[in-house]
C-alpha cells in the first residue's frame, strides 16, 4: 500500500514538473535556412514575457519580446553569412540554430599576378577570383567565372572556370609579344579588370661595336632585343667591362632608344665585354697584336 | 629523530628553495601565457601549388594564434586583440561583433577543443590559401554574470589566410552548415 502511495506520489510529481518545464520553456520557431539580408521572424509559443538574444558573425542583438508574437529579424541584422544563434530566456533559456546562407554572387576579388612579366614564359601569370555576394560573403555554390584574355596585338580569347568553395583560378603562359595584357573576370554582373605589363625576355645576340674618339673608346651595342625580337625596354642596365694595364673597370649604362653606350680612356692593350642581365655579348681586343 | 646537521639543513633549504620557486614560476609562466588552441593542418591534395612544410607550420601556428586571440576578444570584449592575426572583411566582423556585446553587457566564451584543418587551395603566387576548419568548441554565453547558453558542438569554417610581411593573416573566416563539406 505504502508503495502504491509512494509511486503514485512520485508519478504525480514527474508530471507535475513537466507540466511546469512545458510552461516555463520557450519553444523557438524560426527558419533552419535564411539568404543573406533577407528578413524572417522569430516566435515564440506561450504567453508572457521574455528575452531573445541573436548572436552571428557581426550580431549580438538583445531584444525584450512577448511570446506568441513575431519578432521580425530585419535583413540587414543577418547579412553576414554564418551560424546564427538564437537563445531565448524566461525562467528558463532554450536555444535555436540558422544557418544564413550567403546570398546571389555579385561582386569579384579578382588578383592577377605578377605585374610584370617577360614575354614566353611558361605558366608566369596567374589569377585568382573569388565570388562575394553584396554583402561580403564568399558564395559558397559553384558558379562560372570567365575570363576575358586581351593581349597586344591577338585576338581575344576567353577562359570559363568553375568556383570551387568560391574560388576560380587559372594559370596560362605570357604572349610572345610585348605589351599590356589585360585580363577581366565576369561573374553575373560584375566584372573586374586587371592589366599586367608584358616586357621583353632577356637580351640575345648581344653585341658592341667599338670605335676610337681622341684618347678614349666609344662603345656602342647594336639594338639589343629578345629572342622573340622585342626591344629590351629603355632603362635596363647594361655593362661594359673593361680589362687592360690599370685594372678592371666597370661602366653601367642604361638602354636609351634600344641601345647602349658608354666610353672608356685606355691604357695599352684592353678586352672589352659586354653584359646585360645574365647575357654575355661579345668581347673586343683593343691595340693587341 | 636526530636533526639533520648544519650542512644538510643548508642543502635542505636550497632544495626545497629551489623547487618552490620553480613551481610558483610554472604557475605564473602558464597563466601568463596560455597554451594555444590545436591545430592539425592536413594538405594533402593542395592546388595548384604544394605546401612546403615551413609554411604548414607557419599557417598552423598562426591560425592557432588567431583564434586564442578571437575567444579571448569576445571574452573580453577587447577589438584591440584583433589587431594581430586578423584583416579585413573578418577583422571588421569580429569588430562588430564585439562593439554589439559591449552594449547590451554581454560576453561569449569559447572553451577551444582543437581544429582539424585541411589546406584546400593555395594560389599558384602564394598569396592566398583556402583551409576548411572543423573546430570541436564549447561556446558559453553570459549576459552579464548570468550563463544563458552553453552548446557544445563541431563547427565547420571556411578560412582564407592571406601572407603578410612575418605572418599569415586571417582574411575570412565563414562558419558553414554540416553539409559545406
Amino acid at each position: 500500500m505504502l508503495l502504491r502511495i509512494l509511486t503514485s506520489f512520485c508519478g504525480l510529481s514527474f508530471a507535475l514538473l513537466g507540466a511546469h518545464s512545458a510552461a516555463q520553456e520557450p519553444a523557438i520557431t524560426a527558419p533552419k535556412n535564411v539568404t543573406a539580408g533577407t528578413p524572417f521572424a522569430i516566435s515564440v509559443v506561450g504567453q508572457g514575457k521574455g528575452t531573445l538574444y541573436l548572436f552571428g558573425p557581426t550580431q549580438a542583438i538583445k531584444r525584450e519580446i512577448e511570446f506568441g508574437k513575431d519578432t521580425p529579424i530585419a535583413g540587414s541584422e543577418a547579412s553576414s553569412a554564418g551560424i546564427y544563434q538564437i537563445t531565448v530566456c524566461a525562467a528558463d533559456c532554450v536555444t535555436k540554430v540558422v544557418e544564413v546562407q550567403p546570398a546571389a554572387p555579385a561582386r569579384l576579388g579578382f588578383l592577377l599576378h605578377p605585374s610584370r612579366v617577360p614575354v614566353s614564359t611558361p605558366n608566369a601569370v596567374n589569377g585568382t577570383a573569388i565570388a562575394f555576394d553584396q554583402y561580403n560573403n564568399i558564395v559558397i555554390t559553384p558558379s562560372e567565372i570567365t575570363f576575358r584574355i586581351a593581349a597586344s596585338g591577338e585576338k581575344i580569347s576567353e577562359k570559363t572556370v568553375r568556383t570551387v568553395r568560391g574560388v576560380a583560378a587559372f594559370q596560362m603562359d605570357s604572349r610572345p609579344n610585348q605589351g599590356t595584357l589585360e585580363v577581366t573576370a565576369s561573374l553575373a554582373t560584375a566584372s573586374e579588370p586587371r592589366v599586367i605589363q608584358q616586357v621583353a625576355s632577356e637580351a640575345c645576340g648581344l653585341r658592341m661595336t667599338a670605335a676610337p674618339s681622341g684618347a678614349t673608346i666609344t662603345l656602342q651595342t647594336d639594338p639589343i632585343r629578345d629572342c622573340k625580337g622585342n626591344p629590351l625596354p629603355d632603362g635596363t642596365i647594361v655593362s661594359f667591362i673593361k680589362v687592360d694595364g690599370a685594372g678592371k673597370s666597370t661602366v653601367d649604362t642604361p638602354i636609351k632608344k634600344d641601345r647602349a653606350i658608354a666610353q672608356f680612356s685606355v691604357s695599352g692593350p684592353a678586352r672589352i665585354s659586354v653584359a646585360c642581365g645574365v647575357v654575355l655579348g661579345n668581347e673586343i681586343t683593343w691595340g693587341g697584336r | 629523530m636526530p636533526l639533520p646537521g648544519p650542512r644538510l639543513r643548508v642543502v635542505l633549504f636550497t632544495v626545497v628553495g629551489a623547487v618552490s620557486v620553480a613551481a610558483v614560476l610554472s604557475i605564473v609562466l602558464a597563466f601568463a601565457a596560455p597554451t594555444l588552441p590545436r591545430v592539425s593542418l592536413s594538405a594533402d591534395s593542395l592546388a595548384p601549388r604544394p605546401i612546403e612544410q615551413r609554411t604548414g607550420e607557419v599557417v598552423s601556428h598562426d591560425y592557432a594564434q588567431a583564434w586564442q586571440d578571437l575567444a579571448l576578444c569576445l571574452e573580453e570584449n577587447r577589438t584591440d586583440l584583433l589587431d594581430d592575426y586578423f584583416t579585413g572583411e573578418v577583422k571588421r566582423r569580429l569588430a562588430q561583433r564585439v562593439r554589439a556585446q559591449k552594449a547590451s553587457n554581454l560576453r561569449t566564451r569559447y572553451s577551444d577543443g582543437g581544429h582539424k584543418v585541411k589546406a584546400v587551395f593555395y594560389s599558384a603566387d602564394g598569396g592566398e590559401m583556402q583551409l576548411e576548419d572543423e573546430a570541436q568548441l564549447e561556446v558559453r554565453v553570459f549576459d552579464g554574470d548570468k550563463l544563458i547558453s552553453t552548446s557544445t558542438a563541431k563547427q565547420k569554417y571556411l578560412v582564407l589566410m592571406t601572407p603578410g610581411s612575418d605572418r599569415w593573416y586571417v582574411r575570412f573566416l565563414q562558419s558553414v552548415g554540416d553539409n559545406a563539406f
